[in-house]
């Protein structure tokens, strides 16, 4: 057995790729992306404002196309004084045809003969499917702002909270290891409290095991400091009440599975275990938050 | 890794640089293990790479690793 001492540290930072089970499941290489799903793609990845000038883009280019057609005897734009000049004039009333035809207003002041039928044609579904797009996204523009909002919202209430718990579990925890030291305390009532504030803290503690293995979600670096040292001074009071109250072979079935799933969460955060790189003060407090793991299953 | 894990295995221990090491890798005969939490592993891991976390080594190693002629390289998140 050898050990690649540079790990994953020295990998990224060679510029070299990293795979993920999610990654390789979606990607085939064998099967060529369906067009329809890279239009749909496409169009997801532009702005709005970028549809709606390329919108206009096209009805101009169109436009253009007209004129140029008009070159060709027998297929240009006509009126009902003859067919449109070739000139500066026959450019614009060439354009103005283009915008009636991509509105579907067809005012019918001015046709298509010959090919111009086929262009008209093309860019008037074209001209309807982009407007459609560009309205589609100025609507659902709107939605996505608000849902990214309330996800905003959330997220932080759940910080708070966590936070909140955190100070509580400790509270909990320093009131129990005094009345356990305290000989004369009936130590059977204190069983349930521990239960409750194992489970209380097992959860902050998925909470927070969770949020930091996300690494696109955006933690305000101070908060996520004083969460991590008050998850430690959590896991050192629990460990310390662990140490006076029953043993092991005493402790109920769920109490035991409760600290284990601590344990091995515990164990997951450390500075180079989490997918973020943070600052070098919150990666020490990670580290002891992994070693005091051990001390608690 | 972290500082108070000891790995314990019977077999010789030697590191290995990033050169040798891409070198494997290109000629393909190895065995990849990524000791890191499973957690780790699903964010991101070299590709080709096998998950052993070390809390679980002991336990997953004689199911996982059983060809014990081609050379296995375990990495972990780096040097500390």
């Amino acid at each position: 057995m050898r050990h690649f001492v540079g790990g994953l540290e020295e990998w990224l930072a060679r510029g070299r790729a990293l795979a993920a089970p999610r990654e390789i499941a979606s990607s085939q290489p064998d099967r060529p992306r369906s067009w329809a799903r890279a239009i749909i793609d496409w169009l997801d990845s532009i702005s709005t404002r970028r549809l709606f000038s390329l919108w206009l883009v096209m009805i101009l280019v169109c436009g253009i196309g007209f004129w140029l057609l008009d070159a060709i005897d027998g297929h240009g734009l006509r009126t009902a004084q003859g067919p449109v000049p070739r000139d500066a004039l026959g450019l614009l009333t060439s354009i103005y045809f283009s915008f009636v035809t991509a509105t579907s207003v067809g005012y019918g002041d001015v046709v298509p003969v010959g090919l111009t039928r086929l262009l008209a044609i093309l860019e008037a579904v074209t001209a309807m499917l982009l407007f459609g797009a560009v309205v589609a996204k100025f609507v659902s523009g709107r939605q996505e702002r608000l849902v990214a909002e309330i996800h905003r919202l959330t997220f932080e209430e759940r910080i708070e909270r966590v936070q909140a718990n955190l100070h509580a579990v400790i509270s909990d925890l320093s009131l129990l290891i005094e009345a356990c030291s305290d000989a004369t305390r009936d130590h059977a009532r204190l069983a349930s409290r521990v239960e409750s504030v194992v489970r209380l803290f097992l959860g902050e503690l998925r909470t927070t095991h969770a949020l930091l293995y996300r690494p696109e979600l955006d933690l305000d670096e101070q908060r996520l400091e004083a969460i991590l040292v008050e998850l430690s001074t959590a896991l050192e009071a629990l460990s310390d009440l662990l140490a006076c109250t029953a043993a092991p072979k005493r402790r109920s079935p769920q109490l035991e599975a409760n600290l284990r799933s601590i344990a091995t969460l515990a164990d997951e955060i450390c500075g180079t275990c989490v997918p973020r790189d943070h600052p070098p003060a919150l990666k020490v407090w990670m580290d002891r938050i992994q070693a005091l793991a051990n001390r608690v299953a | 890794m972290a500082p108070h894990r000891e790995v314990r295995s019977s077999a010789a221990h030697r590191t290995m640089n990033y050169t040798e090491f891409s070198a494997l890798l290109e000629q393909g005969d190895l065995v990849l293990v990524d000791v890191l939490p499973e957690a780790s592993y699903a964010a991101g891991h070299i590709p080709g790479a096998l998950s052993l976390p070390l809390a679980r080594l002991a336990e997953l190693a004689p199911r996982l690793l059983p060809e014990k002629d081609r050379p296995i390289v375990v990495y972990c998140g780096g040097p500390d």
